[in-house]
C-alpha cells in the first residue's frame, strides 16, 4: 500500500515537475538547497525505517522544516554575505553519506547471514548425503 | 524491498490511510521540486549561467556596464565638445590674425608705432628775434605735406596725428612788468614744447614731396627764405607719445542701428 503510494507519488511529481514553469535562475539556488534537506531527511527516514524507529510526525517535519530552514538560512547568509549555503550542504551531504552507510551495512549483514545460512544448508546436506552413500 | 515494505506496515498499523497519503505526497513533492530544478538548469543558457553563477557577479557586472555606458556617452559628448572646441579655436585664430592685421595697420595711421620709409626733411628756423616762425606758418606746411602725399610726419621728432594741435605761446610783451621775461615758443599738444630750429621730417613719395613744396610762387620752400629741404632716405619717425590725447570722451561711435 505505501510502496504503491510512493511509486504513484513520485510518477505524477515527475510528470507535473516536467510541466512545471522554469523559475528564474536566482531562486533555483534556494530550490537546490531545499532538495539537499528533503534527500537528507528521505534518507533518514530509510535509515530509521532499518532500525525500527521511524515516525512519521518527525520524517514529515524534517522534510518540510529543513527545507525551509535551509532555504531561510541561505536567504539570511546572502543577506549577511556569508555563504552559509555551504554548511548547509556540508551538513546534509554528510548526513545523506552517513545514513546511506546504515542501510548499505544492514543490507550486506542481511546477505552475509543469507549466505552463511546457505552454506550451513549445504553443508549438512552434504553430511546427509555422504552418509547414505556410506551406507 | 519486501521487508522495508512490512516493516512500515508493521509501525504504521493505526494510521495506514494517513500514512500512504503523507508518504505519497512526500514523494509527489520532492520529485516535483527535483524535477522542476532539472529542466531550469537544463533550459537555462550556459554562458548565462557562467555570469551568474553568483549574483555578486551579476550585480556588479551590471553596473560595470551602466558605468560603461554612462562612461561612453561622456567621452562621446566630450569628443563633440572637443571637436566645437576645435573648431572655435582655428575660426578664432584666423579672427585674431586679422585682427591684428587691422589692428597694426590701424596704428599705423593713428600713428602708434615706429615708422620707417623715405621722404624729406625740412628745416625750418627764425629769422630773427623779432621775425619768430609762427605756429600758421607750421600749421601751412603740415598741409602742405599732407596735400603732397606725406604718410608720416613729425616736429623736431614729434609725431603729428590728427589730433595734434600747434599753437602759439607768447608770454610778455606788451605787458610793463618787468619780472615778465618775454618768451616765445610753440606747444605741440598743450604741453610738448618745440623751439627753433624746427626740423619737419615727413615720409611719402620724395619726388612729389619735393615738386609740391618746390613749386614756383605756391610752394611753401620758394615762399619762405628760411626754410630748406632735402630729399633723405629711410628717416626715422617715432610713435605719438602723449597717449592720453587718444582717450575720446565726448565722441561715440554711430552704431547701425541708430543710422537713419
Amino acid at each position: 500500500m505505501v510502496f504503491i503510494a510512493i511509486v504513484i507519488g513520485c510518477v505524477i511529481g515527475v510528470i507535473a515537475g516536467l510541466n512545471a514553469p522554469i523559475i528564474p535562475y536566482s531562486l533555483s539556488g534556494y530550490l537546490a538547497i531545499s532538495i539537499i534537506a528533503a534527500l537528507d531527511s528521505v534518507f533518514g527516514g530509510i535509515s530509521s525505517v532499518l532500525k525500527g524507529e521511524f515516525d512519521l510526525k518527525i520524517f514529515v517535519s524534517g522534510f518540510f522544516g529543513n527545507a525551509i530552514l535551509s532555504i531561510l538560512l541561505t536567504y539570511l547568509g546572502e543577506r549577511l554575505n556569508v555563504d552559509i549555503y555551504l554548511a548547509a550542504i556540508v551538513v546534509f551531504v554528510g548526513r545523506m553519506f552517513v545514513n546511506l552507510a546504515i542501510i548499505r551495512r544492514y543490507y550486506i549483514d542481511k546477505w552475509t547471514e543469507k549466505i552463511r545460512k546457505m552454506r550451513e544448508k549445504k553443508e549438512i546436506e552434504n553430511k546427509n548425503n555422504s552418509k547414505t552413500i556410506k551406507e | 524491498m519486501c521487508w522495508f515494505y512490512t516493516n512500515i506496515n508493521k509501525k504504521m498499523k493505526k494510521g495506514k490511510g494517513t500514512m500512504t497519503i503523507t508518504i505519497g505526497l512526500v514523494c509527489f513533492v520532492l520529485t516535483y521540486i527535483i524535477f522542476m530544478q532539472f529542466k531550469t538548469v537544463e533550459e537555462t543558457n550556459i554562458t548565462l549561467i557562467e555570469t551568474m553563477r553568483e549574483a555578486e557577479l551579476t550585480e556588479s557586472l551590471a553596473s560595470w556596464k551602466e558605468r560603461y555606458n554612462a562612461t561612453e556617452e561622456k567621452l562621446l559628448q566630450n569628443n563633440e565638445t572637443l571637436i566645437e572646441y576645435r573648431q572655435k579655436r582655428a575660426s578664432n585664430q584666423e579672427a585674431t590674425e586679422l585682427l591684428n592685421k587691422e589692428l597694426l595697420q590701424a596704428q599705423t595711421i593713428a600713428g602708434l608705432t615706429d615708422v620707417t620709409g623715405d621722404g624729406v626733411v625740412i628745416t625750418f628756423y627764425d629769422k630773427s628775434e623779432e621775425n619768430k616762425v609762427k605756429d600758421r606758418e607750421l600749421l601751412e606746411l603740415i598741409n602742405e605735406l599732407k596735400y603732397a602725399g606725406a604718410e608720416a610726419i613729425s616736429i623736431n621728432d614729434q609725431r603729428i596725428v590728427n589730433m595734434t594741435n600747434i599753437m602759439n605761446i607768447w608770454i610778455g610783451g606788451e605787458d610793463d612788468n618787468e619780472s615778465y621775461k618775454e618768451d616765445f615758443y610753440i606747444l605741440i599738444d598743450n604741453s610738448k614744447r618745440i623751439t627753433s630750429p624746427y626740423v619737419i621730417k615727413a615720409i611719402g613719395d620724395p619726388k612729389t614731396l619735393e615738386s609740391t613744396l618746390t613749386a614756383k610762387i605756391s610752394g611753401f620752400i620758394s615762399r619762405y627764405s628760411n626754410a630748406t629741404l632735402k630729399v633723405q632716405n629711410n628717416i626715422v619717425i617715432p610713435k605719438y607719445n602723449g597717449e592720453e590725447n587718444f582717450k575720446l570722451r565726448y565722441a561715440q561711435e554711430v552704431t547701425k542701428g541708430e543710422e537713419k
